[in-house]
Parts: structure tokens; sequence; C-alpha cells
């Protein structure tokens, strides 16, 4: 109890991934006009088709208002004032991790995925890191193509399978979707690709981790993973941000295509800087996360733990357009400090007998605020529809906010929808009963807490769920007092 | 017409403060204008049938003519199956001057209540007009409503009620401004009834709103019964300011009206304070219904509870929104709130948006909301006993809601409720 003051001091300390790597990078000039779009285009080498569909997005994206509903207040973003592209200085594509930059791997050794390491180890998992704007490095590239699964950057994916980027980029999310979508199908400069062929079971672990390196920077990644018929991957993504007073903006876009008896599991630790105590610096996460079950009997799920950003304006969502789909949705959001959190999901039913779940966990603490909105749609069709939704809040301390805005619209009669969301403050008989036994508050709290998440954490691949356990126990320092 | 600001002549142009606060509304309605798809309070609810320019606002012309309304009410229609104190209104307007109520309690009709200034504390002082576009065009046309007081510590024995009786014929837009006034202790039943006694297909619009002041221990029980016209549109808002240990509870039937908008906002200003409101709407047709609440908790150990219920057939829509705010400070706080619905047809549909807005963290809140049809198993173990097909859904349907009529603990006023 002693060590208490020092543990609030340290508080908005705690990011530890707030190092920044002095790696020269190749930026193109700040602001955003069509030239600019023409130069990434141009420095990626993409095909025609591509660049124009960046200028109609763009063009589009003009006559578009930033939306104002989200239970958010932020300073006002300045598109102009930002980098569009950085990325790492090199003389040509790395052909194998040794021609990548050696700092560049240092870097990632202190966030925790020893690239190197995890070669030569026996790994679970295959990373594809993403660094600023462009992918260094995909391990385990080799061994999956024996399979015929293709994991690569984006720009790799332009290149080498066209005709698949084509059929598939911007069909879940079309650039006149939202505003922050449109944005980065203007500007968006790498990302990872995933596709699963015919019945292909992904042997391991698919994973990405993103890092906005540079100053100024938007972060505009783009991942489109398609499961083809009877395929199944689990697909984990990593986020985290320097420590900086500006605010750094992350307008991502990730799609999914679920074919016939295909399943994606979808898992993100989001650790993006949040900012110090008083609410200065931490990066914007404008986020469009989005999957379509397209055939019968596809299965989506998300697991999200959203620790991380300033700003958080997130809603990973499923379209359930095959017979049977199923999706899920499973969140933690642990907000401190002055963050603010609006997130949720939605679910529209379209197909016959298909089901969904939601299952979301909400913590706020210090003077943070944070917002549940989800939207579960059920079309006239959707015959047998099962929706379940759950939306646990937990305040710790007088200053914080929670809020829950879920939207139901029904149009189907035999389908069965329940929704329940709760609020309340962390019993003082748990805490009693922790401190009884000689736990520590700070210890009980984290304790609690995790037992609260535990439902969601659980979806969680296991390297993963070590993970966000320590994020949230880091997050919590401090919260209590 | 210049739609539905049009230039009338309204009692009370001599009273510059009232004509005053008629402007702002009037100005407050234009800058906002009918809601839309996209002014988030109304989502689900279209108001196409008000765009359409041609409601008529009618004056109140003179005592001649509150005489042809008298006679043409049909008086055994609306008689209550209890004892009540009664006031009558015809087509939004006052059919009698005089009220016969019991000493203790003060009831005038609003003009007068203005031009004796016994109105400056509350006329108005319940809602921000920039947040409800009708009740601000309802300010545009304040003339027509009653001033109700009940004394401190005066308990009145029999319910009260506002009995509205519209007509057909022309598509008439009547604005009714009530305004109930419990102090200390007081403790009254109110009883709200809208019915038609024209042709079932008549075209008119009621937009109603209530403030009601509730004093410190006083308890204010309102039940509502909306049974308009096929046709017609009904919006409502009951704006109540609740302080220290005082209660509302509210109970509304909704049936009738084509479009038709219940709003309950219920502000729980000081400790102690408590609100029920439970409803009930059932419809077939086209009909919309909804049902809006918004409980805003200021301050600690105050409490509220919902609980709504629909039934939804045709090709009808039925709306909750439902928003429980908790404020800073207002620890110790309980808030509550269920919405059930069960559809019985493929076409219609429910619209569901209950909100938590939570900024202490010594509450305890929940809300649910529940979908669905009647459940097959208990319709088959009913037509297993015997009971026909049409039999059975009408009891699952009758026990699906009697759970909110349970909430009203006056058996008569809960029997004629459910009976209606």
């Amino acid at each position: 109890m002693a060590k208490k003051p020092e543990i609030i001091d340290e508080s908005g300390d705690k990011y530890k991934y707030g190092f920044v790597t002095n790696i020269e990078s190749d930026t193109v000039p700040k602001g955003l006009n069509e030239d600019i779009i023409r130069l990434i285009s141009h420095k990626k080498n993409e095909p025609a088709w591509l660049l124009e569909k960046r200028l109609a997005a763009y063009r589009f994206w003009l006559n578009m208002k930033e939306p104002t509903w989200a239970k958010l207040s932020y300073d006002k973003i300045n598109y102009q004032d930002l980098f569009y592209y950085a990325a790492p200085k090199q003389k040509a594509a790395p052909k194998s991790l040794n021609e990548v930059d050696p700092a560049l791997l240092d870097t990632y050794n202190k966030l925790g995925i020893p690239l190197k390491e995890q070669e030569v180890l026996a790994g679970v998992v295959a990373v594809d890191a993403v660094f600023d704007s462009v992918s260094v490095a995909t391990t385990y590239r080799a061994k999956l193509a024996e399979q015929g699964i293709v994991f690569c950057s984006m720009s790799e994916a332009v290149k080498n399978h066209p005709d698949l980027v084509q059929k598939y980029l911007g069909s879940v999310v079309p650039y006149t979707d939202n505003f922050f979508a449109c944005l980065n199908s203007a500007v968006f400069t790498d990302g990872s690709f995933v596709y699963i062929p015919k019945g292909v079971k992904c042997p391991m672990e698919l994973s990405t981790y993103f890092r906005i390196n540079a100053k100024n920077t938007g972060q505009f990644e783009r991942t489109l993973i398609v499961a083809d018929e009877g395929s199944y991957v689990s697909y984990l993504e990593g986020c985290t941000a320097p420590q900086r007073d500006e605010n750094q903006l992350h307008a991502a876009i990730v799609e999914i295509v679920v074919l016939k008896d295909a399943e994606v599991k979808y898992s993100t630790v989001q650790n993006w800087y949040p900012g110090d105590k008083d609410g200065k610096g931490g990066v914007y996460n404008f986020v469009t996360k989005r999957a379509a079950c397209r055939g019968d009997n596809a299965k989506v799920s998300w697991t999200q733990v959203e620790t991380g950003s300033a700003v958080t304006w997130k809603y990973p969502s499923c379209i359930l357009q095959g017979d049977n789909s199923c999706g899920e949705f499973y969140s933690v959001a642990i907000t401190n400090n002055r963050q603010q959190a609006d997130t949720g999901t939605k679910m529209i039913h379209i197909g016959k007998n298909t089901r969904s779940k939601i299952i979301s966990k909400g913590i706020s603490t210090g003077f943070s605020n944070q917002t549940y909105r989800g939207l579960v749609k059920v079309a006239p069709n959707a015959f047998n529809a099962r929706n379940y939704s759950q939306c646990d809040s937990l305040l710790i301390g007088s200053t914080c906010g929670s809020h829950t805005v879920p939207y139901v619209e029904n149009r189907c009669r035999s389908a069965v929808l329940e929704h329940e969301a709760t609020t309340s403050k962390i019993s003082d008989e748990q805490l009693f009963y922790c401190k009884q036994r000689g736990i520590g508050e700070e210890e009980a709290v984290s304790l609690i807490v995790n037992g609260f998440c535990k439902e969601v954490m659980q979806q969680l691949p296991m390297e993963f769920a070590i993970e966000a356990a320590k994020l949230i126990n880091i997050s919590l320092t401090g919260s209590i007092g | 017409m210049g739609g539905l600001i049009q230039n009338i002549k309204l009692i009370g142009a001599d009273l510059p403060k009232l004509e005053a606060l008629r402007e702002k509304g009037r100005n407050s309605f234009l800058s906002q204008g009918l809601p839309t798809a996209k002014t988030e309070a109304w989502k689900y609810t279209r108001v196409r049938e008000l765009a359409d320019d041609d409601f008529v606002m009618e004056e109140t012309c003179g005592s001649d003519c509150s005489k042809e309304h008298s006679s043409c009410c049909c008086q055994g229609k609306c008689a209550l199956p209890f004892d009540a104190y009664e006031i009558h209104f015809c087509d939004g307007k006052l059919r009698e001057d005089h009220f016969h109520l019991p000493e203790g309690v003060q009831a005038l009709p609003l003009i007068d209540a203005v031009a004796e200034n016994e109105t400056t504390a509350f006329l108005n002082k319940s809602f921000e007009m920039q947040n409800f576009p009708f009740a601000a065009l309802n300010t545009a046309y304040l003339e027509q409503g009653v001033f109700l007081r009940v004394e401190s510590g005066v308990c009145l024995d029999k319910p009260l009620a506002f009995i509205h009786h519209s007509h057909g014929g022309v598509k008439r837009f009547a604005n009714l401004r009530n305004i109930v006034v419990l102090e200390t202790g007081a403790q009254a039943t109110l009883i709200e009834v809208y019915q038609y006694s024209g042709e079932a297909k008549s075209e008119y619009c009621n937009n109603i709103v209530n403030e009601i002041f509730i004093g410190r221990q006083a308890v204010l029980r309102h039940y509502k019964i909306q049974s308009e016209a096929l046709k017609a549109v009904h919006i409502a808002l009951n704006a109540v300011k609740v302080r220290e240990n005082g209660l509302y509870e509210s109970f509304c039937r909704q049936k009738g009206a084509n479009l038709a908008r219940q709003e309950t906002h219920v502000v729980l200003q000081e400790s102690g304070a408590e609100a029920v409101v439970n409803a009930v709407y059932m419809m077939n047709g086209w009909a919309t219904l909804d049902t809006t609440t918004d409980i805003e908790h200021l301050a600690q150990n105050t409490r509220s509870n919902q609980l709504v219920k629909g039934v939804v057939g045709g090709q009808a829509k039925g709306v909750f929104q439902g928003k429980i705010h908790i404020a800073p400070n207002a620890v110790q706080t309980e808030g509550y709130q269920l919405h059930k619905a069960l559809l019985l047809s493929d076409e219609a549909e429910v619209d569901v948006k209950p909100e938590l807005e939570i900024f202490a963290d010594d509450v305890k809140c929940s809300h649910g909301a529940t979908c669905g049809e009647l459940d097959a198993e208990q319709l088959f173990y009913l037509q297993s006993r015997g009971i026909g097909a049409e039999e059975a859904r009408q009891m699952l349907i009758e026990a699906f809601v009697d759970e909110s009529f349970q909430m009203i603990k006056d058996d008569n006023i809960r029997h004629w409720m459910k009976s209606f």
C-alpha cells in the first residue's frame, strides 16, 4: 500500500513500446492531393487499375464529412498536415531476413517478436510485420506456400496475385462506405494479404504486427483475408506506436471474405500509444473492419483486446449472407487516463438460420470514457436468425464514464434476439475477500478484472492471451486509490 | 399553407410574456424542422404524414363554439367504470372552464393560469425546446390545456381524468399543454384517455405536452390509454421533474393511431427520487408505435425501473428507445430497463435502442431487450390439451403482456386498462 503513490505517478509512462527507432525513412511530401496519391502509387509500382481506384476514392472523399455521431471528442485532424507515406529506406525489396536493416529487426525484438529467432526456433506463428507504411518481412512464407496459402504484403499481392486482389479488394468495404474507409482506400500503403485455398486448414497462426514509427505519419494499412471453401485460418494482429506528444492517425481497413464452409478467426491486441496521463499525444484509431460470410455454413469470429489509443473508433462487423453462417464478436476494452473508446460491432443477418453472438466487456477507469455501440439487424428473410448480446461494463473510480448504445432492428418474425447489458463497479465484498487473503489491492483489482474478462480472453490464441493479460495489468496500474 | 407554422389567432395575445414564449417556440421549431431519418432521437419513427402540409391549426372561437362541442360528445362512450374527477377535451379544446374539484386542488385553464402568473415557475421549465421539435411547435401554439396544482399534503380521494375526444372532419392539428404540480407530500392519480368519436379513418394530429412537477415526498401515478383513430397521429411528451423522495409512476397503453409516439423524460433531481415507467403497445395494420424514455439520474440514491412490452402484427412497426443517464456523483443509484417484443406476422418490424449513459461508478444499472415470436412449444402444449390454435395464441399473447399490467396496483384501473 505504501508504494501506491509511486505507481500512480508512473501511470502515464507505463507504455513500454514508446521507443523510437532511428531509421532513415523515405517519405513523400506532407499533405494530400491527387499528385501525392499518384506518387504513392508510382513508388509502389502499382498497376493502373489500382491507381484509378485510389483516385476515385479520393474524389469521393473530398465531398464526405467526418462523422460526429460517436461519443468522442478530439482535436480536429488536419489531413493536410500528415505524411501519407513513410517507408524505411532500403535499396531493394528484401529477399530474406538477412537483408532487413538490423536496426529495424532490433525494434521488433524490443517489441517481443524476434523474427530471426522465430525463423530458427520451431515457432508456431508466421509473422508479417508492417512498419509505418510498408510490410517489412514475412516469415514462414515458403512453408505456407507448399499448401498453396498466400501470406504476403498487400503490395506483393497486387503484383503476384492481381486477379484475387482485384476480385475481392473493396468488395466488403467499398470506398463509399465511410469517411475513414474512403480515406484509406485513397492512400493505403500496405498491409497483409491472405488467401487460403479450398479445403486447406492453415497449419499455423498467421500474424501481423503493425507499428507507427515515423513522426507525423498516418498509418493506413489494408488487410484482406480470403478464405476459400472449406478452409480455416486463425489470424492475429498486434499494434504499437512510439510515444509522441502529437497525435498520430491510424485509419485501417480489414476485409474478410469467408466462402462456403470456411472459418476465419481474427484476433487483435491493440496497444497503440494511448497518450500520457493528461491526454497529450496518442494514436487516433479509426478502423473499419468487416467480414462477409458469403457462403453457407461460413463462420467468422472477431476477438479484440483494446488497451491502447487515445481515441478508438472501431466496429468489427459480420455480414451473414450465407445460410447457417455464424458471426461472433468478443471484445475487452480497457480505457484509463483520458482515453476514449467508441467500439462495438454490427451483425447483419441476411441468410436463414444465421447466428451471432456478442460478448463485450468494458472497463473504464481514470478520466476515460467508453461506449459500446452495436447493431443487430435481421432482414425479413433471415428465418430463425438468432442473436445473443451481452455487454458488461465495469467502472473503477467516479470520474470515468461507461455507455451502452445497442441498436436492434428486427424484421423477421422467427428471429430470436436477446440483448442484455449491465454496469457496475468492483464490489467491496470481492475486494475485501481478496485482501483478507493477503492479496494487495492493486493485485486484487487486476485479478477481478481478469476474471471479468475471462470469457473473452479464452477466445484468444495462447501466446496472445498471455500478452493480453499482461497488457490489462499494465493498463490498470494507478487505477485505484 | 406554410407547413405547420400557420398564422392563426390565439387567445392571450395581450399577454406579452406568453407572446414572447410562443415566438421562441416558433423560431425553435423553424430552426429544427421536422425530424428526419438523420435525427438520432427519431431514427426509427418517420413523420412523413406531417410533412404533407395540409394540416389545419384551428382557432378557438367564441363561447357558442364550445357549446356545440359539448353537445356532440357522446358522454356514454367515455364514461370511466370507476369514480373520478373528469375534465373533458374536445378536439384538443377544453370543454368547460370550471371544474368540480375538492379543496386543496386548484385547476385553471392554462391561459387563465398564465394571466394570473401561476405558471411562471413551470411553463416550459421541464424540457429544452431544442431537443424536442414537437414540444417547440407546441410552445408556438400555447393556448389550450389545464394548470393543475395539488396543494401540500393533499391526497386526492379519486383519480383525476383528462378525457380527450377527437372527431373526424378536417385534418386538424391540435396542440395541448397541461401543467401538473404536486406540492410537498401531495398524492394524486392522473388518468389520460385519448379516443375518437368520429370516423375510424379520421385523420388528425394531437400534439400533447404534459409538464409534471413532483415535490418532496409527493406521489403521482399516471395512467394513459392512447386509442386514437386508425389514421391519426399522436405525439406526446411527458416531461417530469421529481424532487427528494418523490415518486413518479406511469403506465401507458398504446393501441390506436397510425403514428404515435409516447416520450417520457424524467429528471430525478434530488436524492431518493424514484421513477417507474411501464408501457404496453399492441398493434396491427400499418401503424408505427414509438415508446421513448429518457431517465436522468442527477442525484444520489435515485431509482428507476422500466418495463415495456410490445406485440406487433400486420405490417406494423414497434419502436422502443430507452435511455438511462447517470450523472457524475449520482452514486448508489439503480436503473433497470427491460423491453420485450413479440412479432406476430412476417411483415412486422421491431426496432430497439436501449441506451445506458453512466458517469458514476457506484451504480447498479442494467437493460435487457428481447424479440421473438410465440413459442411453438407453448402453443403445442396448450393445443395438446384441447385448446384451439387461435385461442392458444390469444392466451399466450395475453399472458405475455399481463406481466406489465400487473405493475398497476389499483385493481379498478388495471382491469379497465386491460379490457379497454
